[in-house]
């Protein structure tokens, strides 16, 4: 256990973790596949640049006012087909699966590319970026110029996915739920004039180190196992299982463990049918715990 | 003016009472319909599927315990005591019948099982045997015309039976201060849930050996 006595953990905040929109993804997903199909006659070509480039995604420009985001999240570009009629690649940032459509011009050695996203979510927008070497790296901005975000960066580089359940979170950081802040209204007393005031303290949830100790991908879990471990911690195991398997969160709180991980590769937006029957024990273990938690923890019933 | 304290004060225990009965009719109600995976069995699906007992004892324990509450309400009146003995005997038959034959015992087996390891279960099997005990003595004083005897194990029992709420309160308070892991929290409440009360329920006696 590490900082847990002052960085208190906090109730009830809900990770959400099944994307809510996989129908409409699903839907995108198809076009995709028709797509390829049809187009499939005209010659392919740069087919050494298709696969996962991956990286960080860095907010470079926003409007300081509105913007509550997370500044680096992991992106991962995936360029599927290039043809003398265009490019067809999908982006998968935060939680988002978005086929893209667009164009590429060779200079030199580079290749410059400019996708367009389907336009239909709030947060569509424009890929350009460069392909120099085994780097790529450009911008995007939303289609939405009232959006918080106004640009991003990023440097990825090619880096295939493969699923592998034993996979960990680094164990030498420490896990704290920075989205998730429980406010408390405490009395602090000046010591020099020895007035009482009221202040607003921040607290934050904190995991404890069985979360990246127990393996949820790999161990066949008992109530036992996780009977003392607290929300977080529940939260964070179960949501490992779905970062193996390259699944994009939506949710900022879950994120935000992720989303610096050296392994971590999001791939796609739904993860269900590659879930082992173990983890889906594990997960249905582990959601039945942080449920428990949720209604019981810190309230009087039980 | 010190008679009309004490009724005040009567007055709003019975109202705390009431308020605490009141949440724990809540909680009962969560077990209502019959679900093998309500509330709190949700983390004791490995007895659940492993003790075929657990479940009939698990439930009997939930739907019959909140009885043993009501009991506050009408036993410690002199009024009834003395007046109406008749409200009091049958009341009080009421109260040890569903101790003795069903909270109890069941209470009993489940604390055999109780989350939290040795401590745990040790607090809540002793707690349930001590229940058990002062429930079965304060009857057999009642059964002798010791009503002293009977007031002060009644006493006792009853102070055990609010370790329902007072376990649940506790709870309440230490997540609030210290946020501690929950099985660690669960050892914590299934001794701070009784012994303290027992200390009072003493104390009471103490007091009213002195008058």
């Amino acid at each position: 256990m590490k900082t847990i006595n002052l960085l208190l953990s906090c109730t009830c905040f809900l990770f959400a973790c099944k994307g809510k929109n996989s129908s409409t993804t699903e839907q995108t997903s198809m076009q995709a596949d028709t797509t390829i199909r049809s187009a499939a006659i005209a010659p392919e070509m740069y087919t050494d640049l298709y696969g996962n480039w991956v990286g960080d995604n860095e907010v470079t420009e926003r409007d300081e006012e509105k913007f509550k985001g997370q500044e680096i999240s992991r992106l991962n570009i995936i360029i599927k087909q290039i043809t003398d009629s265009g490019v067809i690649a999908q982006s998968i940032v935060n939680g988002n699966s978005r086929l893209m459509r667009g164009s590429v011009t060779k200079s030199n050695n580079n290749y410059e590319f400019v996708m367009n996203e389907p336009g239909d979510d709030k947060y569509d927008g424009r890929f350009e970026f460069t392909i120099a070497g085994d780097t790529l790296s450009g911008k995007w901005q939303p289609f939405d110029t009232t959006l918080a975000t106004k640009t991003t960066a990023y440097r990825l580089v090619k880096k295939p996915f493969m699923y592998n359940a034993s996979l960990m979170l680094p164990a030498e950081w420490d896990y704290i739920d920075w989205a998730n802040v429980k406010e408390k209204n405490e009395m602090y007393k000046d010591d020099v004039s020895g007035a009482t005031d009221t202040v607003v303290n921040s607290y934050y949830r904190s995991a404890s180190e069985k979360v990246y100790t127990i393996n949820s991908s790999k161990q066949k879990l008992t109530e036992k196992d996780v009977k003392n471990l607290r929300k977080l911690d529940l939260q964070i195991l179960r949501n490992t299982i779905f970062a193996r398997h390259g699944y994009t969160f939506k949710n900022r709180g879950v994120r935000q463990f992720f989303d610096q991980v050296d392994w971590y590769i999001p791939i796609s937006d739904n993860i269900e049918k590659d879930l082992s029957l173990l983890e889906k024990e594990n997960i249905a273990l582990l959601t039945r715990f942080e449920k428990y938690a949720e209604d019981n923890y810190d309230t009087f019933g039980r | 003016m010190q008679f009309y304290l004490k009724q005040a004060f009567h007055l709003l225990l019975l109202l705390a009472l009431a308020f605490f009965l009141y949440l724990m009719g809540e909680i009962t109600l969560r077990y209502l319909p019959y679900s093998t995976t309500a509330s709190f069995l949700q983390i004791k699906q490995t007895e659940v599927t492993s003790l075929p007992y657990y479940l009939p004892v698990f439930y009997i324990h939930v739907y019959t315990s909140i009885f043993c509450l009501l009991a506050g309400f009408t036993q410690f009146n002199s009024t009834l005591q003395s007046k109406h003995k008749k409200i009091h005997r049958t009341a009080g038959y009421g109260y040890i019948l569903t101790v003795l034959l069903f909270s109890a015992p069941t209470g009993f087996i489940m604390g055999l099982h109780a989350n939290g390891g040795g401590l745990a279960i040790a607090f809540f099997v002793v707690l349930a045997g001590l229940w058990w005990w002062c429930t079965y003595q304060a009857i057999a004083a009642a059964r002798t015309k010791n009503f002293v005897a009977h007031r002060n194990w009644m006493i006792r029992s009853y102070a055990l039976a609010l370790s329902a709420i007072t376990l649940r309160l506790w709870k309440v308070i230490l997540v609030y201060f210290f946020h501690p892991a929950p099985m660690d929290l669960y050892v914590v409440i299934a001794g701070l849930g009784w012994i303290p009360n027992l200390m009072i329920a003493e104390f009471i006696i103490y007091k009213y050996k002195q008058k």
